[in-house]
């Protein structure tokens, strides 16, 4: 930040500093490095084991390692295979029927089957859209000190479930999330989509709108840039790339196609074209029956408005008050952008209705009991979305930014893409019969051109990161020089070209990835193969991992029989462990965490859970959910002890156990071997071998008699019970057996895919 | 030149590698290449590391006067604010280049109502509002020339524990945690306790950042339960968790016989290890019981209007004592040093809550032998304006933010006390000689601390991300 106050100083005299620069000279490296050059079409390579190659993906990974003389691992059992692939695709453990159903089903198709059921299952959405909600750095509030809640931001979220659910092509699912707006007026859904670039973190208390707006613009332009692009363009903010042929140049011309955005939070088209005809026609009887009261009113509100609207502007810096003061009709773009930002304060001090006095607040009064007796023909209100759109037709100008300060303006730069790959200004058709200036539009289809080698490739990389645990280029959001190589450029031009000739069907890669063998290889250690690629980047085996903190939960939750499916609506509050918030006074200003009175709420699916940026889920966030303040490429994944007192102590998973117990006693009667086995199965997917057994028994046998006396004890100490126990339960074996479910939840077994 | 260079370099080292290709498989490949380096075999985030330098200071205890207090009514005696005495900042001073936060820069200058004395050896000014950190300041450097770039709290307090206004990076406690490891496991390295309101902003002045979640500071809670799920499940007897973790650990190895190549599904099971003994040691280490009345009493305890803090600071000293590298104690958490108005009553109020309860910190480290190898740090996120906000004759009058020029001051973990380094211009306004910004205070914390801070760096997006982002100078005086 100091260099920024240096260059205060010397912005003072810009051109003797930073005179015009002559066009950049990219190096043939630069205009050679992989990335940039065209998508190619890959030759399908040959093979000495052709028996081993299901889809085109087997050839690419299996010539790679013939080429090293290693041999791929074998098929993984087929219980292990379920697993894998219904938490890959679901998010959640397969069920007893579905385990019964795969394992009996030996027909040449039947993993084709399930593939195809988990494809065209609704849980899908929810666990591949949280994939995209992690890039899109989703959040239900504002950030910093007061980290409001955004009250409608949920349905953008529901946007990305339906559209995972629905096999939107990606070019359209891109188009909808940069320009919605522009290209599909109208549209429910594409204006939905915009809320896309509505997730910035915001200091909605900066008295600093000019550098609150410059804020927004640099988070637009960094997301963008990862998201779609697989660029690090924040690095270009200050200062050229340093290692990749991205321009301050580039950075402002990409920022410049967001200059002109601002919030459009506000109501949502109707998408039934029957609904939208009878809503304006209510509408339009009422706002005729009504216009001369409301008119009346709001003449009799305006001085109150006025005077709230200079009071609130005392709080922001001078600059801005000279905006809020000025004429509106005198007002620049940029000071357009600013007075819109600050019209969001205005509206502070309480009730303005309160603030009218004598006849003022008689007539007021009367006036809205006039309008009230029009309520009977007045339309319901249309459902609320949050998103982002233009301002208006006309952009304010953008600059290169020297040292990225709004207060060092170098020369105007024109939206435009990388240099690199095309230096002109990008062509801007304003679009017809909306208001805004066309610029995303342009953008979209840019992100979109089957041309652009950038993000197809990119998209393509993340699909296959999320199945394998590693992208093809290992940092998703980075496929420049400091980034990961491609282990697999071939394959990853096979798959960039497969997508766009299968309509950007998402669905379609994943059928193309699950169908492979690779895919479906055993996760062994083999040594050998081990000491000449212990990174196993050649996919010699499938790599073993964790869950994800939502995939943990949800397990839990399904495994328990607990789990409530229900889709959709706003985000949902489950309690936190005691002493989280007695102490959160600040954000409890701003709602705070209103935890659930129906447990059946509390049981939703993690990705329901509502995201405060200032109180992430405890449980969520010792298992590395996203971080919502930037778009995350990637889950880190961490062993702490902190996970691991929350999987002990948490008294709600205690309650989980408790209710798996109960599912085990009510299916397997009172036989103590069959519980156990039940158990086994209810967690894994296979009964319990004569060693687990034995394991377990043992451990009953000492816990027994502690939770007897327990339960012996005052009201206090007793342990809990499963509900509906069988007749002839053994109150301390049931009470003992909590544990034991308990202790298969935090296993190793269940917590790690193989 | 060099820091812009370094900012830049590819510096990913094995050890960080590990750290954040995360998964069992690149951790068996890496446990080779880790015991090249002289690291932990092992795919333990929280392994002690070896420092870069030799340090100087085990632990840090950051006392941070939340809202920030005034220095010149404290440390930074300014004689010529009674000569221009509600006068207007002279044009000299360039007062219309500030912008303040309430718009306060053309008021009138406001001499402090309190008396300055010299202390100690080293005579160096207190004002008569810290009457016992006073007689310690032959131990302390203060810094009178620090500077900030956020005008707000949010923005500035973010500032002081992260390098950067916005919310987002590591806080240093993070990067203390990730450049050096944990000295006792059974403890969270980086501890955070507030003593009123939640901190401004909340978590991110204590998140990890980019940085994997491990190394994030922890919230101590009040009471015997200062981490979350830290209390077993109610009723539950040590017998009855000890055989669960054993019949945890016999599926956990009857489940890894085959994939012993997988260490880190062996760091899961002993991380319920772990979380067992934190449950006995974590209250232990709060527990004041064993304190004698003589200590508590050092720190306060005795006094309501000095126990809340001091409470803190003894329950630091004990945590530091346990091997807690990096304890961060808010005064006044929430933002109470705030004083836009009533500067007397406010500043009246919390440095009586705070000064005994530091200085007694400072004589119990001392007797303790501990003061050579722990850092104390005081100070807020930024200072006042020698202007004044409101009337200057009535007992409203306060003063504004200041972030061109502030007092911070720092003793033990190997500061030579008795100093004064830098200075603000004659009004208090502006660090003139030797200005620090919060990057070099960072810089020079973590070296105290043994790590440099263009060494200690983590890539992200790209980058080789370090504390100081782009900055960051030591500031050698504090030591040499």
């Amino acid at each position: 930040m100091r260099c920024v106050s240096v260059l205060l100083g010397l912005a003072l005299s810009p051109p003797f500093l930073f005179p015009a620069e002559a066009p950049h000279v990219f190096t043939p490296a630069q205009k050679n490095y992989w990335f940039f050059q065209p998508v190619k079409k890959s030759p399908v390579p040959a093979v000495r084991n052709k028996a081993w190659v299901k889809t085109p993906i087997d050839a690419f990974i299996l010539a790679k390692l013939e080429e090293n003389k290693l041999q791929p691992n074998s098929r993984a059992d087929k219980l292990t295979l379920l697993r894998r692939v219904t938490v890959d695709m679901t998010g959640l453990p397969p069920t007893q029927e579905e385990i019964q159903q795969f394992l009996s089903d030996y027909s040449p198709n039947a993993w084709e089957k399930v593939v195809d059921r988990l494809l065209a299952s609704p849980a899908y959405g929810e666990r591949w859209g949280r994939h995209w909600l992690d890039v899109a750095r989703y959040a239900d509030s504002n950030g910093f000190k007061a980290d409001e809640t955004r009250p409608n931001v949920w349905r953008y979220r529901d946007y990305v479930i339906k559209a995972f659910n629905d096999d939107k092509p990606y070019d359209r699912f891109v188009k909808e999330q940069i320009a919605g707006d522009e290209l599909y007026p109208g549209n429910t859904e594409a204006l939905t989509a915009m809320g896309f670039n509505r997730h910035w973190i915001d200091e909605t208390n900066a008295p600093d709108l000019f550098e609150r707006r410059h804020q927004t613009l640099d988070d637009m332009t960094t997301v963008t840039g990862v998201a779609f692009l697989g660029m690090t363009f924040g690095c270009a903010k200050c200062h050229d790339h340093k290692f990749d042929p991205i321009l301050t140049k580039d950075y402002y011309r990409l920022q410049s196609f967001f200059a002109n955005t601002a919030f459009g939070d506000g109501p949502l088209p109707l998408s039934d074209p029957e609904d939208k005809r009878k809503y304006e026609e209510q509408y339009s009887a009422w706002d005729a029956k009504t216009k001369d009261i409301r008119a009346e009113m709001e003449k009799i509100m305006a001085p109150i408005l006025e005077d709230r609207k200079k009071h609130s502007a005392t709080v922001m810096t001078d600059e801005v008050q000279a905006v809020v003061a000025k004429d509106a009709a005198q007002r620049t773009p940029l000071e357009q952008q600013v007075y819109h930002i600050a019209e969001t304060r205005f509206g502070g001090l309480g009730d303005p209705v309160k603030a009218l006095k004598g006849d003022n607040a008689k007539r007021y009064a009367e006036l809205k009991a006039q309008l009230a007796t029009f309520d009977y023909i007045k339309p319901a209100p249309l459902p609320e979305g949050q998103f982002m759109t233009d301002l208006n037709a006309t952009a304010p100008p953008t600059y290169i930014l020297r040292g990225g300060s709004r207060f060092a303006p170098g020369d105007e730069v024109q939206p435009g893409f990388l240099s690199i790959l095309d230096r002109s200004d990008a062509k801007i058709t304003p679009p017809q019969g909306v208001n805004s200036t066309g610029r995303r539009s342009s953008l979209a289809a840019w992100l979109t051109d089957p041309s652009n080698p950038l993000p197809v490739r990119v998209m393509v990389n993340r699909i296959w990161h999320y199945h394998f645990g590693r992208g093809i280029v290992a940092t998703p959001g980075d496929f420049g020089r400091m980034g990961a190589k491609p282990t697999h450029p071939e394959l990853l031009d096979y798959l960039a070209n497969y997508f766009v000739d299968n309509g950007w069907s998402i669905k379609k890669v994943h059928r193309l990835i699950l169908l492979s063998n690779a895919y479906q290889e055993a996760s062994d250690y083999q040594p050998k193969i081990a000491e000449a690629d212990p990174d196993n980047k050649l996919l010699w085996r499938y790599p073993r991992r964790r869950m994800e903190a939502e995939a943990v939960r949800d397990s839990m939750l399904a495994t328990a029989g607990l789990l409530n499916p229900q889709p959709g609506g706003p985000g949902v509050y489950p309690p936190v462990p005691p002493g989280l918030i007695t102490e959160l006074s600040a954000t409890a200003v701003a709602g705070g965490w209103r935890t659930e009175k129906d447990p059946a709420q509390s049981d939703r699916r993690s990705v329901y859970i509502f995201v405060r940026r200032n109180l992430p889920y405890p449980l969520l966030q010792e298992f590395d959910t996203a971080n919502t303040f930037e778009s995350c490429d990637y889950r880190k994944n961490t062993v702490t002890a902190p996970q691991s007192l929350d999987l002990l102590n948490n008294e709600l998973v205690l309650d989980w156990a408790r209710s798996l117990a109960g599912r085990v006693f009510n299916d397997s009667g009172l036989k103590p071997e069959a519980q156990v086995d039940r158990a086994f199965h209810l967690a894994y997917g296979r009964g319990a071998s004569a060693e687990e057994q034995k394991i377990a028994e043992d451990f009953l046998a000492k816990q027994m008699p502690i939770m007897a006396q327990r339960l012996a004890g005052d009201d206090k100490s007793k342990p809990p019970l499963p509900a509906n126990l069988p007749a002839g339960t053994d109150p301390a074996r049931a009470a003992a057996f909590v544990d034991l479910c308990h202790m298969l939840l935090d296993s190793n077994e269940f917590l790690y895919i193989n | 030149m060099l820091d812009k260079l370094k900012h830049h370099w590819n510096v990913t080292n094995r050890r960080e590698f590990f750290t954040q290709a995360g998964s069992g498989l690149a951790a068996i490949a890496l446990a080779a290449m880790l015991d090249q380096d002289g690291y932990a075999a092992s795919v333990d985030p929280l392994a002690p590391k070896k420092p870069h330098v030799t340090p100087r200071a085990k632990s840090i205890i950051w006392c941070f006067m939340e809202g920030a207090p005034s220095h010149v009514d404290l440390f930074d005696p300014k004689p010529a604010l009674e000569k221009y005495s509600g006068q207007p900042v002279p044009p000299s001073y360039h007062p219309e280049t500030l912008q303040s936060a309430f718009g306060t820069t053309h008021n009138g200058l406001y001499p402090t109502r309190h008396k300055f004395k010299q202390y100690g050896e080293s005579g160096l000014w207190v004002s008569d509002w810290l009457p016992n950190i006073a007689e310690h300041m032959d131990e302390i450097a203060v810094l009178r020339s620090c500077t900030a770039d956020g005008v707000n709290h949010v923005g500035a307090v973010c500032q002081m524990n992260t390098g950067e206004i916005l919310a987002g990076r590591p806080s240093m406690g993070a990067w203390v945690t990730y450049g050096l490891g944990s000295a006792n496991q059974n403890l969270p390295t980086f501890v955070v306790m507030q003593d009123d309101k939640e901190i401004l902003g909340g978590v991110q002045n204590y998140s990890s950042g980019f940085l994997p979640a491990t190394y994030q500071g922890t919230l101590f809670r009040k009471g015997d339960t200062p981490i979350l799920n830290l209390r077993p499940p109610t009723g539950m007897t040590d017998a009855q968790e000890r055989n669960k973790l054993e019949f945890l650990q016999a599926i956990n190895d009857r489940f890894g016989r085959d994939k012993q190549d997988d260490t880190e599904l062996d760091a899961r099971t002993r991380s319920y290890e772990l979380a067992y003994r934190m449950q006995s040691s974590a209250p232990e280490a709060v527990d004041l019981s064993s304190e004698s009345e003589a200590t508590k009493k050092l720190y306060g305890l005795d006094d309501p209007a000095t126990s809340v803090y001091g409470t803190n600071l003894l329950m630091a000293r004990r945590l530091v004592e346990r091997g807690v590298r990096f304890v961060e104690c808010y005064s006044g958490s929430g933002s109470r040093w705030d004083a836009h108005s009533s500067l007397e009553a406010n500043h009246t109020e919390n440095c009586k809550s705070a000064d005994k309860p530091v200085a007694g910190l400072l004589t119990d480290l001392k007797a303790r032998g501990m003061l050579k190898d722990t850092l104390v740090v005081w100070g807020g996120e930024f200072g006042r304006t020698p202007f004044v906000q409101g009337s200057p004759n009535d007992e409203k009058a306060g003063r504004d933010h200041n972030p061109w020029g502030f007092t911070i001051w720092m003793a033990g973990g190997g500061v030579k006390g008795g100093q004064a380094i830098g200075t603000t211009d004659e009004i208090g306004l502006r660090a003139v000689d030797e200005p620090h910004h919060v990057h070099d205070i960072h810089a020079s914390i973590l070296y105290l601390l043994g790590l440099d801070h263009l060494r200690t760096t983590y890539m992200h997006n790209g980058r080789a991300e370090r504390p100081t982002g782009t900055a960051g100078a030591l500031i050698d005086k504090l030591w040499a």
